[in-house]
């Protein structure tokens, strides 16, 4: 379950990082998968995510919510939805525990706070999956203020020439940092990156 | 992905978007097909005016970029999109991982460099040499010449992809092992990889997996995946 995972960043621009993901355990539920993995994009909307997206789709800086809603797979796919805060990830768990949609969900974040938030309302978590970092050939690796940004789309389709590429762009004023990281989330098609955080991080590589 | 060059206008929109920089102006855009992973996202992009970006199904092996490049195009081998694995993100259903067992997970290419499964097959060789079980519905497994040794395919070892997770499971006592063999086979490849660890969570809320990592000084962050169990039917034999 990786590609929310090894999301890089300080614990003070995590906490306005939360990922949830719901799929269907293919060949055993996902035959009538679809009408709750709409019920989950209903829920999750409710809480005012800043992303939502389907794998086998796109995301919600492409299609409408409204398209992400109505095409969903019979077969099933996974489908996300991405807060900036940690009080909306709370109402949102909540929600979709009392749905009881009997699909298997994934939350992604700072591992104190998602327990927090699972004993709150009553959840024992099933398991955690952490990451142990990058290793191999850390020379190839771009800055570390780039991949806080690139890592965010776990399956790397936000390039990191795109991100200083930009980055160049707001320090010369001709775009601003909404806009630019708006212009990053579109790569991702799974709709997991979080254009919210990237405006902040984008703004203070233009900075640097 | 290639460019047709009769039409290309020579803007170079495209360049800064290809996750392996393998876009180059010369005359018009050239795409590097070695370097290339028919990721598609120069494509979707939608920046080229011309619209002279072509993507075109390429035949085996190299078909294999694209379904670890682009993840809409799902596995041919298990009809998945993404990486083409559930790893354990569905475990409470499927009980990939059992109690008393761990799951690791080492995710090639990620981030930012791509890999080519030359790389997968140095590590799945050393990893199968301390005894790990390679999780059989994973679409790098399935592209094994032999799964008791981690041996690829060998027409598939030059093809270069942006992710591929090689999944393996083991009896927790054997975490120490594989972690050291993982180091070092990991000094010895040419790209990175993201690498993780998942264990379940007792019933008083202990994750046993994290004093072995304390204990053996392995870094882990601060955040991850919680699997928080709301699948079913659940898996007769799981921890819940």
């Amino acid at each position: 379950m990786t590609h929310t995972l090894h999301r890089m960043g300080t614990k003070e621009s995590l906490s306005g990082d939360y990922i949830f993901l719901m799929m269907p355990a293919f060949g055993i539920n996902n035959a009538d998968s679809a009408p709750k993995l709409r019920k989950f994009f209903e829920i999750a909307l409710r809480h005012k995510p800043v992303n939502m997206g389907d794998a086998k789709r796109s995301n919600m800086h492409v299609l409408s919510t409204l398209e992400l809603m109505d095409n969903i797979d019979k077969k099933g796919t996974v489908v996300h939805a991405v807060y900036d805060n940690e009080e909306a990830a709370a109402r949102a768990l909540k929600d979709l525990k009392d749905a009881d949609l009997g699909l298997s969900l994934v939350v992604s974040g700072i591992f104190e706070n998602v327990k927090k938030q699972c004993q709150k309302v009553g959840i024992h978590r099933h398991g955690v999956n952490y990451s142990l970092g990058i290793w191999g050939k850390t020379e190839k690796l771009p800055p570390e203020n780039v991949l806080e940004i690139t890592t965010m789309c776990g399956h790397g389709l936000v390039s990191a020439a795109l991100v200083s590429s930009l980055a160049e762009d707001v320090k010369a004023g001709r775009k601003n940092a909404e806009s630019a990281a708006k212009e990053m989330a579109k790569m991702c098609d799974c709709g997991v990156f979080n254009p919210v955080r990237a405006a902040r991080l984008v703004a203070a590589l233009a900075a640097a | 992905m290639r460019i047709d060059k009769d039409v290309c206008i020579s803007c170079g929109e495209c360049v800064r978007y290809c996750p392996m920089n393998a876009i180059k102006m010369d005359d018009v855009a050239i795409i590097d097909q070695d370097e290339c992973v028919d990721c598609g996202v120069c494509h979707k992009a939608k920046v080229c005016p011309v619209d002279c970006i072509i993507y075109e199904e390429a035949p085996w092996p190299r078909i294999l970029r694209a379904e670890f490049s682009n993840p809409t195009h799902s596995h041919a081998s298990t009809g998945l999109p993404g990486r083409g694995t559930e790893e354990v993100k569905t475990n409470e259903v499927t009980g990939r991982l059992k109690p008393g067992w761990l799951a690791m997970a080492v995710e090639f290419g990620r981030p930012s460099t791509g890999a080519r499964f030359r790389d997968v097959e140095k590590v799945a060789m050393a990893l199968a040499g301390v005894g790990v079980k390679f999780e059989p519905v994973n679409p790098v497994t399935f592209l094994m010449a032999d799964k008791s040794t981690g041996k690829m395919r060998p027409e598939v070892l030059n093809e270069k992809f942006l992710s591929g997770i090689l999944e393996c499971v083991f009896p927790r006592e054997k975490g120490p092992e594989v972690l050291k063999t993982l180091q070092k086979v990991t000094r010895e490849i040419d790209t990175v990889c993201s690498v993780d660890m998942m264990d379940l969570v007792e019933p008083d809320e202990s994750i046993p997996m994290e004093k072995m990592l304390n204990q053996l000084g392995v870094f882990h962050r601060i955040n991850g995946k919680t699997n928080v169990g709301f699948g079913r039917p659940k898996y007769k034999g799981g921890n819940q």
